[in-house]
């Protein structure tokens, strides 16, 4: 039987805004397919995991005071997480775990708390607590031969800056920045993105591509999926996109 | 002068509003305060002011605070409509008062919003505050549970009042230190029940210690992170308790404090605090407990919290859930009933509910026991039935409908028992086209 094994990093702690589902909707969408899939899980006391031994590492927001706390966890195994990107296994990072993966991030009073520095993009939070970013996001996503519409939730005050190649453009909400136009960060076996939902839920295909990529690389193969019932999914979506694409163009 | 004249208009509206049937909700305290923001300090009152905030819990609590009172033979003033920002307290208190401003009543009790109790404070003088949780709530409206806590507990740096505290809620039991001066400080918990686990069961807020950030130790969890909890490192969380529950008996919805038994009408452990706040709330001003008790073991909302109706023949129970705790705290009362039951889940996403809906993926639907089928509807009855077919409930049995009417129908071409469950904007239809089957 195949199997897929996630890292999922700090449970107890990156976990304000129900993106823990992402995992699920992997669990759901392996299970379905007769493949196993294996969670495991690294908090603050926990021994170190070794990140190579993983085909998916996932972490989520959480809230500001506790990520500051996590931050000078998680750079402990800047060089482990650096090998496990250059070996291509795949990270998905949400929100707050986004953010650290980049050079810092600069809290709304100035104060700057170090990022892991994996990718040269940076954020900082506008002065003002009381501005962030919220609302329904669709974007248009291009991962290699994919491309679809992928549609979340965003809810962040910090502003990312410097991305070379997003994770989407943006057909409706903000995005890295205020009215920005791209949104988030991808890079073969990484995927930074604001999008919560949480992102996997609504967005069957891009969780399929997921799945794929991690099969294909662990078992040097070229799968083809077996199709899901996403019949509330479809449904979904096509709610959603008529809400807010419709009256936006 | 200027005072006079806004409550004599405001007493006029209210009797036109009143020839047309409307009530005016927050809509006069509005008028009022927009005119004056001052106008607060232009009431006398002189009986105590008595305040419940929470996350969850507020009208229950607050209107069964009153209902005591009432059936000790005291005079109440309150917000039992639900009213609880400065406006609608304002609406409460200017119905109720002469052109002077005079009030005329043995207790005031309001339930308030958890980010107005420093506005609403400011210059009413409040006798006891009791404070029941804090839960994540509507992320993307209210921000994080952090900002909120911070907020209340620098009104109280100054404040001398009684205050009643959950012993079991780190987030709350810290606001005792908040002024360290204020020796009233009454803490109230409850007993370890069937239900407790060792495990955090649903989504939570206190991990780490308020005051040194070190991880909390729990003993157990009675509900999200609401239990018996210490910090390893300085100690918090080792309270002497004013007034603790015991022997809690979710099936007779019974439980003693003091030796003395309690019934209700209500079976969660969620309500089991409430109630132990209601007691010890209402035992500081000396109420005989055989009134308690009797005020108690009748007191029941009609509002969609633990509603319990007939409907075309089958028991129905309605249950407001605006936030994952809220929710949980449903599916916890729906498991730990044994009969075979439907649920129906309405899920919207206007304004007042947070357009975020990604919260009820912090609702533990895993392990949902002697459900035969599941109804969504709302604006979000997709989202909802994704959720729940994702944890692992067979997507045959979900049948979502954007149309309420068309659920309801759906809900009742079955006999069995029902458990209805609404979010904020969602609820009051709901039970609009429930009771209209």
């Amino acid at each position: 039987m195949k199997e897929l094994k996630i890292l999922y990093l700090y449970p107890d702690i990156l976990e304000l805004y129900g993106d823990f589902g992402n995992i699920q909707v992997l669990k759901y969408r392996l299970e379905k397919r007769g493949i196993n899939c294996i969670i495991e899980e690294y908090t603050i006391g926990d021994l170190e995991p070794n990140f190579c031994e993983y085909d998916l590492i996932f972490a989520g927001g959480g809230a500001d005071q506790e990520q500051s706390i996590l931050a000078k966890d998680l750079i402990h195994y800047k060089d482990n997480i650096r090998k496990a990107i250059d070996n291509n296994v795949f990270f998905l990072l949400i929100c707050g775990a986004y953010q650290l993966f980049g050079k810092y991030y600069k809290d709304v009073d100035g104060n700057i708390i170090p990022g892991l520095e994996v990718f040269d993009y940076y954020t900082e939070a506008i002065n003002d607590r009381k501005k962030r970013c919220i609302g329904n996001i669709v974007i248009d996503v291009t991962l290699n031969d994919l491309n679809t519409k992928v549609i979340g939730f965003e809810n962040h005050g910090g502003q990312t800056f410097n991305i070379s190649s997003p994770f989407g453009n943006v057909l409706y909400g903000n995005g890295n920045k205020f009215g920005d136009t791209q949104e988030g960060f991808f890079k073969d076996n990484v995927i930074g993105t604001y999008l919560h939902g949480p992102l996997l839920s609504k967005n069957p295909e891009l969780a399929d591509y997921i799945i794929k990529y991690c099969l294909d690389r662990k078992y040097n193969e070229n799968i083809i999926l077996e199709n899901l019932d996403d019949k509330f999914e479809n449904l979904c979506r096509e709610q959603l996109f008529n809400q807010f694409l419709s009256r936006h163009n | 002068m200027k005072n006079f004249f806004i409550i004599l208009i405001i007493k006029i509206l209210n009797i036109g509003l009143k020839i047309f049937r409307k009530n005016g909700g927050n809509f006069l305290g509005k008028l009022a305060f927009d005119w004056n923001p001052n106008i607060f300090k232009y009431f006398k009152i002189n009986c105590p002011i008595i305040a419940v905030t929470a996350t969850n819990g507020k009208t229950m609590t607050n209107n069964a605070i009153g209902y005591v009172f009432k059936k000790a033979g005291c005079k109440v003033i309150s917000n039992v409509e639900g009213n609880n920002m400065e406006t609608g307290i304002l609406s409460t208190l200017m119905k109720n008062c002469s052109l002077t401003g005079k009030i005329k009543a043995d207790y005031l009790v309001f339930e308030v919003d958890e980010s107005y109790v420093p506005v609403v404070f400011k210059d009413l003088k409040l006798d006891t505050l009791v404070v029941l949780n804090f839960f994540r709530d509507q992320l993307d409206r209210n921000g994080e549970v952090e900002s909120l806590i911070l907020r209340i507990n620098e009104f109280l740096k100054t404040y001398n009042g009684n205050l009643v505290l959950n012993s079991d809620d780190p987030n709350v039991s810290r606001l005792a230190k908040a002024n360290p001066a204020n020796e009233n400080i009454y803490y109230y918990s409850v007993e370890k029940y069937a239900f407790a686990t060792t495990k955090i069961k649903e989504a939570g807020e206190g991990k780490f210690c308020p005051f040194c950030n070190t991880k909390l130790e729990y003993e157990y969890y009675q509900y999200s992170h609401i239990g018996k909890f210490e910090c390893p490192n300085c100690g918090y969380g080792k309270n002497k308790i004013y007034k603790l529950a015991t022997n809690v008996d979710l099936k007779n919805k019974s439980f003693d404090i003091d030796n003395f038994t309690y019934t209700t009408k209500f079976n969660s452990i969620y309500n089991i605090y409430n109630f132990t706040a209601i007691i010890a709330c209402v035992s500081l001003y000396n109420i005989d407990r055989n009134i308690i008790k009797y005020a108690l073991s009748e007191f029941q909302l009609n509002n969609g919290r633990l509603e319990e109706l007939k409907i075309k023949g089958n028991t129905t129970i309605i249950n407001l859930a605006k936030n994952p705790t809220g929710a949980n705290v449903s599916i916890r009362i729906l498991n730990e009933d044994d009969d075979e039951k439907e649920l129906l889940f309405v899920l919207n996403d206007n304004l007042a509910d947070g357009h975020d809906v990604s919260w009820i993926w912090d609702i533990n639907f895993d392990e949902l026991k002697n459900v035969t089928r599941i109804i969504t509807s709302g604006t979000r009855a997709y989202d909802i039935a994704i959720r729940i077919k994702t944890a692992g409930f067979d997507s045959s049995k979900i049948f979502p409908y954007l149309s309420l009417n068309e659920a309801v129908n759906d809900l009742y071409s079955t006999n069995s028992k029902k458990y209805v469950i609404a979010n904020y904007t969602a609820l009051q239809p709901t039970r609009k086209e429930l009771l209209s089957k």
